[in-house]
Protein backbone atom coordinates (compact mmCIF):
# COMPACT_ATOMS: atom_id res chain seq x y z
CA UNK A 1 0.00 0.00 0.00
CA UNK A 2 1.29 2.88 -1.07
CA UNK A 3 2.21 6.22 2.01
CA UNK A 4 -0.76 8.33 2.38
CA UNK A 5 0.55 11.82 0.96
CA UNK A 6 0.68 15.12 3.33
CA UNK A 7 0.93 18.40 2.65
CA UNK A 8 0.59 21.61 4.93
CA UNK A 9 0.40 25.12 4.37
CA UNK A 10 1.34 28.04 7.09
CA UNK A 11 -1.45 30.97 6.37
CA UNK A 12 -1.36 34.32 8.78
CA UNK A 13 0.37 32.26 11.35
CA UNK A 14 3.78 32.39 13.08
CA UNK A 15 5.17 28.87 12.59
CA UNK A 16 4.69 27.53 16.00
CA UNK A 17 2.34 24.77 14.80
CA UNK A 18 5.51 23.73 12.16
CA UNK A 19 7.56 23.59 15.47
CA UNK A 20 5.13 21.71 17.54
CA UNK A 21 5.62 18.91 15.11
CA UNK A 22 9.15 19.05 15.35
CA UNK A 23 8.94 18.77 18.92
CA UNK A 24 8.01 15.43 18.10
CA UNK A 25 11.27 14.52 18.04
CA UNK A 26 12.07 10.51 17.67
CA UNK A 27 8.33 10.08 17.20
CA UNK A 28 8.76 12.52 14.38
CA UNK A 29 10.79 9.87 12.57
CA UNK A 30 8.23 7.60 13.08
CA UNK A 31 5.57 9.97 11.27
CA UNK A 32 8.08 11.16 8.25
CA UNK A 33 8.52 7.55 7.00
CA UNK A 34 4.76 6.77 7.40
CA UNK A 35 3.85 9.54 4.73
CA UNK A 36 4.83 11.00 1.68
CA UNK A 37 5.19 15.20 2.16
CA UNK A 38 4.22 16.05 -1.37
CA UNK A 39 3.83 19.88 0.20
CA UNK A 40 5.08 21.93 3.16
CA UNK A 41 5.38 25.85 2.10
CA UNK A 42 6.62 27.94 3.04
CA UNK A 43 8.72 26.63 6.29
CA UNK A 44 9.70 23.22 5.87
CA UNK A 45 9.82 21.70 2.13
CA UNK A 46 10.99 23.76 -0.92
CA UNK A 47 7.28 23.88 -2.87
CA UNK A 48 6.27 26.17 -4.65
CA UNK A 49 2.69 27.80 -4.55
CA UNK A 50 2.56 26.83 -8.68
CA UNK A 51 3.32 22.95 -7.28
CA UNK A 52 1.15 22.34 -5.24
CA UNK A 53 -1.73 24.19 -8.03
CA UNK A 54 -0.21 21.74 -10.82
CA UNK A 55 -1.48 18.47 -8.61
CA UNK A 56 -4.36 16.60 -9.48
CA UNK A 57 -7.21 17.28 -7.51
CA UNK A 58 -8.39 14.84 -4.42
CA UNK A 59 -4.76 13.35 -4.79
CA UNK A 60 -3.32 14.54 -1.49
CA UNK A 61 -4.73 12.13 1.61
CA UNK A 62 -4.30 14.62 4.39
CA UNK A 63 -4.14 18.64 4.43
CA UNK A 64 -2.71 20.26 7.56
CA UNK A 65 -3.63 24.41 7.50
CA UNK A 66 -2.22 26.47 10.38
CA UNK A 67 -2.58 30.38 10.59
CA UNK A 68 -6.00 32.58 9.87
CA UNK A 69 -7.05 33.51 6.54
CA UNK A 70 -6.05 37.39 6.47
CA UNK A 71 -5.05 37.78 2.34
CA UNK A 72 -5.50 36.96 -0.63
CA UNK A 73 -2.57 34.99 -1.28
CA UNK A 74 -3.57 33.51 1.50
CA UNK A 75 -7.61 32.81 0.68
CA UNK A 76 -6.19 31.61 -2.74
CA UNK A 77 -3.78 28.74 -1.59
CA UNK A 78 -6.67 27.79 1.35
CA UNK A 79 -8.64 27.11 -1.78
CA UNK A 80 -6.35 25.09 -3.76
CA UNK A 81 -5.50 23.24 -0.73
CA UNK A 82 -9.19 22.18 -0.04
CA UNK A 83 -9.82 20.99 -3.77
CA UNK A 84 -6.43 18.81 -3.60
CA UNK A 85 -7.02 17.40 -0.15
CA UNK A 86 -9.33 14.77 0.55
CA UNK A 87 -9.00 15.51 4.16
CA UNK A 88 -8.49 19.03 5.42
CA UNK A 89 -7.44 19.57 9.52
CA UNK A 90 -7.53 23.17 10.86
CA UNK A 91 -4.44 22.48 12.52
CA UNK A 92 -3.63 25.19 15.28
CA UNK A 93 -5.82 28.11 17.27
CA UNK A 94 -5.25 30.46 14.18
CA UNK A 95 -6.77 27.83 11.83
CA UNK A 96 -9.56 27.02 14.20
CA UNK A 97 -10.51 30.11 15.62
CA UNK A 98 -8.35 33.16 14.39
CA UNK A 99 -5.83 32.98 17.05
CA UNK A 100 -4.03 36.10 18.47
CA UNK A 101 -3.87 37.23 14.88
CA UNK A 102 -7.24 37.73 14.57
CA UNK A 103 -7.15 40.79 17.41
CA UNK A 104 -6.52 42.72 14.17
CA UNK A 105 -10.12 42.62 13.30
CA UNK A 106 -10.67 45.16 15.99
CA UNK A 107 -9.52 47.65 13.53
CA UNK A 108 -9.85 48.06 9.69
CA UNK A 109 -6.94 47.47 7.64
CA UNK A 110 -6.56 51.32 7.39
CA UNK A 111 -5.95 51.81 11.33
CA UNK A 112 -3.52 48.61 11.32
CA UNK A 113 -1.24 50.36 8.29
CA UNK A 114 -1.44 53.77 9.71
CA UNK A 115 0.04 52.77 12.90
CA UNK A 116 2.72 50.20 11.66
CA UNK A 117 3.74 52.89 8.91
CA UNK A 118 2.91 56.18 10.03
CA UNK A 119 2.38 56.64 13.15
CA UNK A 120 4.65 54.91 16.00
CA UNK A 121 7.37 57.19 17.45
CA UNK A 122 10.19 55.02 15.59
CA UNK A 123 8.82 55.47 12.05
CA UNK A 124 10.42 57.63 9.51
CA UNK A 125 8.10 57.78 6.51
CA UNK A 126 6.89 61.60 5.58
CA UNK A 127 5.50 60.44 2.46
CA UNK A 128 3.33 58.56 4.70
CA UNK A 129 4.31 55.78 2.19
CA UNK A 130 2.04 52.49 2.84
CA UNK A 131 1.97 48.94 1.35
CA UNK A 132 -0.06 48.83 -2.38
CA UNK A 133 -1.54 45.81 -3.40
CA UNK A 134 -0.12 47.09 -7.44
CA UNK A 135 2.64 49.16 -7.86
CA UNK A 136 5.13 50.09 -10.79
CA UNK A 137 8.82 50.96 -9.79
CA UNK A 138 10.63 53.10 -11.58
CA UNK A 139 7.87 53.26 -14.62
CA UNK A 140 8.50 49.65 -15.56
CA UNK A 141 8.91 46.92 -12.94
CA UNK A 142 5.25 45.90 -12.43
CA UNK A 143 5.24 44.53 -8.15
CA UNK A 144 1.77 43.33 -6.41
CA UNK A 145 0.89 42.09 -3.04
CA UNK A 146 -1.77 40.16 -1.89
CA UNK A 147 -4.87 42.48 -0.73
CA UNK A 148 -5.57 42.35 3.18
CA UNK A 149 -9.17 42.33 4.86
CA UNK A 150 -10.28 40.72 7.80
CA UNK A 151 -8.65 37.84 9.83
CA UNK A 152 -10.55 34.37 9.10
CA UNK A 153 -11.07 31.34 10.65
CA UNK A 154 -10.58 28.61 7.91
CA UNK A 155 -14.00 27.53 8.06
CA UNK A 156 -15.60 30.69 7.23
CA UNK A 157 -13.58 30.27 3.49
CA UNK A 158 -13.56 26.25 3.10
CA UNK A 159 -15.54 23.26 4.95
CA UNK A 160 -13.03 21.91 7.20
CA UNK A 161 -13.02 18.38 8.02
CA UNK A 162 -11.20 18.28 11.59
CA UNK A 163 -10.07 21.35 13.89
CA UNK A 164 -7.03 21.12 16.16
CA UNK A 165 -6.03 23.74 19.06
CA UNK A 166 -3.56 24.98 21.08
CA UNK A 167 -1.08 27.97 20.37
CA UNK A 168 0.91 26.16 19.66
CA UNK A 169 -0.64 22.11 20.39
CA UNK A 170 1.15 20.50 22.38
CA UNK A 171 3.44 17.91 21.19
CA UNK A 172 1.76 14.89 23.14
CA UNK A 173 -1.55 15.94 21.38
CA UNK A 174 0.28 16.50 18.03
CA UNK A 175 1.34 12.75 18.16
CA UNK A 176 -2.16 11.58 19.83
CA UNK A 177 -4.14 13.66 16.52
CA UNK A 178 -0.97 11.90 13.99
CA UNK A 179 -1.71 8.36 15.61
CA UNK A 180 -5.33 8.58 15.17
CA UNK A 181 -4.63 10.23 11.73
CA UNK A 182 -2.12 7.38 10.44
CA UNK A 183 -4.51 4.41 12.22
CA UNK A 184 -7.75 6.18 10.58
CA UNK A 185 -9.28 6.18 14.12
CA UNK A 186 -11.19 9.70 14.03
CA UNK A 187 -13.55 11.09 15.42
CA UNK A 188 -16.98 12.07 13.07
CA UNK A 189 -16.35 14.87 10.18
CA UNK A 190 -16.57 18.22 11.74
CA UNK A 191 -15.21 17.56 15.21
CA UNK A 192 -11.99 18.70 17.22
CA UNK A 193 -9.37 15.75 17.47
CA UNK A 194 -9.72 16.44 21.27
CA UNK A 195 -9.59 14.43 24.94
CA UNK A 196 -12.79 16.10 25.47
CA UNK A 197 -11.96 17.11 29.01
CA UNK A 198 -11.71 20.77 29.69
CA UNK A 199 -8.38 21.88 31.31
CA UNK A 200 -9.70 21.64 34.85
CA UNK A 201 -10.04 18.09 34.66
CA UNK A 202 -6.90 17.40 34.16
CA UNK A 203 -5.01 20.14 36.29
CA UNK A 204 -3.80 19.40 39.83
CA UNK A 205 -4.55 22.15 41.15
CA UNK A 206 -8.32 21.79 40.49
CA UNK A 207 -9.81 21.27 44.35
CA UNK A 208 -12.34 19.22 42.95
CA UNK A 209 -10.37 16.66 41.92
CA UNK A 210 -9.02 16.04 45.72
CA UNK A 211 -12.69 16.13 46.94
CA UNK A 212 -12.74 19.83 48.95
CA UNK A 213 -14.94 22.29 47.59
CA UNK A 214 -14.75 24.46 45.10
CA UNK A 215 -14.58 28.31 46.40
CA UNK A 216 -15.97 31.55 44.60
CA UNK A 217 -13.11 33.65 43.28
CA UNK A 218 -13.41 36.99 46.06
CA UNK A 219 -10.66 39.11 44.50
CA UNK A 220 -9.56 40.46 41.20
CA UNK A 221 -5.51 39.88 40.62
CA UNK A 222 -3.45 40.68 37.73
CA UNK A 223 -0.35 38.27 37.18
CA UNK A 224 2.04 40.13 38.85
CA UNK A 225 0.05 40.72 42.10
CA UNK A 226 1.43 38.67 44.76
CA UNK A 227 2.34 34.83 44.12
CA UNK A 228 -0.34 32.15 43.77
CA UNK A 229 0.16 29.67 47.21
CA UNK A 230 1.38 26.97 45.38
CA UNK A 231 -0.93 23.98 43.92
CA UNK A 232 -3.83 26.54 44.71
CA UNK A 233 -6.70 26.57 42.11
CA UNK A 234 -5.44 30.01 40.23
CA UNK A 235 -9.25 31.20 40.02
CA UNK A 236 -10.00 30.96 43.80
CA UNK A 237 -7.20 33.35 44.07
CA UNK A 238 -7.93 35.70 41.89
CA UNK A 239 -6.34 35.50 38.54
CA UNK A 240 -8.58 34.92 36.03
CA UNK A 241 -8.04 31.26 34.48
CA UNK A 242 -10.36 30.04 31.19
CA UNK A 243 -9.56 26.56 32.28
CA UNK A 244 -12.88 25.85 32.74
CA UNK A 245 -13.81 26.20 29.03
CA UNK A 246 -10.83 25.11 27.32
CA UNK A 247 -9.59 21.87 25.78
CA UNK A 248 -6.79 20.61 28.45
CA UNK A 249 -4.75 18.71 25.53
CA UNK A 250 -2.25 21.00 26.65
CA UNK A 251 -0.42 19.13 29.34
CA UNK A 252 -1.54 22.44 31.54
CA UNK A 253 1.91 23.77 31.07
CA UNK A 254 0.72 27.43 31.96
CA UNK A 255 -1.20 26.67 35.30
CA UNK A 256 1.85 24.32 36.63
CA UNK A 257 3.92 27.58 35.75
CA UNK A 258 1.72 29.85 38.16
CA UNK A 259 0.21 31.74 34.62
CA UNK A 260 -3.48 31.13 34.59
CA UNK A 261 -4.66 29.54 31.18
CA UNK A 262 -5.96 32.42 28.36
CA UNK A 263 -7.84 29.56 25.84
CA UNK A 264 -5.37 28.94 23.54
CA UNK A 265 -6.72 25.17 23.07
CA UNK A 266 -9.92 26.38 22.03
CA UNK A 267 -13.48 25.65 23.07
CA UNK A 268 -14.19 22.26 25.01
CA UNK A 269 -16.56 20.32 23.10
CA UNK A 270 -20.13 21.75 22.65
CA UNK A 271 -18.98 25.27 22.93
CA UNK A 272 -19.95 26.86 19.86
CA UNK A 273 -18.30 30.63 20.62
CA UNK A 274 -15.61 30.16 23.47
CA UNK A 275 -15.90 33.70 23.66
CA UNK A 276 -19.34 34.35 25.60
CA UNK A 277 -18.77 30.82 27.17
CA UNK A 278 -15.39 32.21 28.82
CA UNK A 279 -17.29 35.47 30.19
CA UNK A 280 -20.65 33.43 31.57
CA UNK A 281 -18.12 30.62 33.09
CA UNK A 282 -16.04 33.20 35.15
CA UNK A 283 -18.93 35.70 36.01
CA UNK A 284 -20.66 32.18 37.60
CA UNK A 285 -17.36 31.59 39.47
CA UNK A 286 -17.47 35.36 41.34
CA UNK A 287 -18.56 36.13 45.06
CA UNK A 288 -20.01 39.57 43.83
CA UNK A 289 -21.06 41.58 40.91
CA UNK A 290 -19.19 44.21 41.41
CA UNK A 291 -15.67 42.50 40.51
CA UNK A 292 -16.91 42.33 37.09
CA UNK A 293 -15.68 46.14 36.51
CA UNK A 294 -12.14 44.80 38.02
CA UNK A 295 -11.40 42.57 35.01
CA UNK A 296 -8.43 44.49 33.26
CA UNK A 297 -9.26 44.71 29.19
CA UNK A 298 -12.02 41.94 28.76
CA UNK A 299 -11.91 41.52 25.31
CA UNK A 300 -8.66 40.44 24.95
CA UNK A 301 -9.06 38.30 27.90
CA UNK A 302 -11.85 36.25 26.72
CA UNK A 303 -11.59 36.47 23.24
CA UNK A 304 -7.53 36.88 22.88
CA UNK A 305 -7.81 33.56 20.91
CA UNK A 306 -11.04 33.43 19.14
CA UNK A 307 -12.06 36.59 18.15
CA UNK A 308 -12.44 36.04 14.42
CA UNK A 309 -14.63 32.59 15.10
CA UNK A 310 -16.78 34.43 17.47
CA UNK A 311 -20.27 35.81 16.93
CA UNK A 312 -18.74 39.26 18.43
CA UNK A 313 -16.40 39.46 15.62
CA UNK A 314 -18.85 39.95 13.36
CA UNK A 315 -20.52 42.92 15.87
CA UNK A 316 -17.53 45.11 16.52
CA UNK A 317 -17.73 49.05 15.42
CA UNK A 318 -14.71 50.36 14.56
CA UNK B 1 9.97 42.58 -19.88
CA UNK B 2 10.16 38.53 -18.56
CA UNK B 3 10.00 37.73 -15.41
CA UNK B 4 10.79 35.12 -13.14
CA UNK B 5 8.79 34.55 -9.85
CA UNK B 6 9.84 32.35 -6.58
CA UNK B 7 6.47 32.60 -4.42
CA UNK B 8 7.15 31.41 -1.60
CA UNK B 9 10.08 31.48 -0.56
CA UNK B 10 11.17 28.60 1.51
CA UNK B 11 12.44 27.08 4.77
CA UNK B 12 11.81 30.60 6.50
CA UNK B 13 8.83 31.75 8.73
CA UNK B 14 6.80 34.48 7.13
CA UNK B 15 6.02 35.18 3.75
CA UNK B 16 8.03 36.26 1.11
CA UNK B 17 8.65 36.27 -2.46
CA UNK B 18 10.76 37.32 -5.26
CA UNK B 19 10.09 38.68 -8.79
CA UNK B 20 13.40 38.98 -10.83
CA UNK B 21 13.35 40.76 -13.91
CA UNK B 22 15.26 39.92 -17.46
CA UNK B 23 16.43 42.37 -19.89
CA UNK B 24 16.50 41.04 -23.85
CA UNK B 25 19.27 38.74 -23.48
CA UNK B 26 17.94 37.60 -20.69
CA UNK B 27 20.11 38.57 -17.77
CA UNK B 28 18.98 40.00 -14.32
CA UNK B 29 17.67 43.64 -14.83
CA UNK B 30 16.62 44.10 -11.30
CA UNK B 31 15.37 41.93 -8.43
CA UNK B 32 12.90 42.29 -5.96
CA UNK B 33 12.51 40.44 -2.36
CA UNK B 34 9.03 40.67 -0.91
CA UNK B 35 7.58 40.71 2.51
CA UNK B 36 4.09 39.91 1.17
CA UNK B 37 2.67 39.63 4.95
CA UNK B 38 1.31 42.45 7.67
CA UNK B 39 0.59 41.61 11.07
CA UNK B 40 -1.04 44.68 12.89
CA UNK B 41 0.43 43.66 16.86
CA UNK B 42 1.81 47.66 16.67
CA UNK B 43 -1.81 48.50 16.67
CA UNK B 44 -4.07 45.80 18.32
CA UNK B 45 -2.23 44.92 21.53
CA UNK B 46 -3.38 48.63 22.91
CA UNK B 47 -4.95 48.43 25.77
CA UNK B 48 -3.67 44.70 26.32
CA UNK B 49 -2.10 45.20 30.25
CA UNK B 50 1.72 44.83 30.09
CA UNK B 51 1.78 41.69 31.88
CA UNK B 52 -0.02 40.01 29.52
CA UNK B 53 2.27 41.52 26.35
CA UNK B 54 5.35 38.79 26.12
CA UNK B 55 3.15 35.89 25.79
CA UNK B 56 1.17 37.44 23.31
CA UNK B 57 3.69 39.06 21.12
CA UNK B 58 5.83 35.60 21.09
CA UNK B 59 3.36 34.28 18.31
CA UNK B 60 4.92 37.22 15.88
CA UNK B 61 7.08 34.61 15.36
CA UNK B 62 7.04 30.70 16.82
CA UNK B 63 10.22 29.35 14.91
Amino acid sequence: MSKPKLAYYLAGGCGGCDIAVVDLSETLVDVALAVDIVFWAPTVADAKYKDLEAMPDGSIDVGLITGNVRNSEHDHIVKVMRKKCKVLIAYGICATSGGIKSLVNLYTTEQLLDKAYVDTMSTDNPDKVIPQTSCIVDSKYDLTLPALFDAKPLDQVVSVDYYIGGCPPHYDHVKTAFTALLTGQLPPPGSWITSGKALCEVCGRNPVLTGKPKKFTTTIKRTFEGTPTEGACLLEEGYLCLGPITQGDCGVKCPNANMPCRGCGGPIPGVKDFGTRAISAIASMLEKEELVDEIPDPVHLFYRYTLAGSALGKKLNR
Amino acid sequence: MQTIEINPMTRLEGHGKIKIFLDDKGNVDNAFMQVVEFMGYEKFLKGMPIEEVPRTVCTICGV
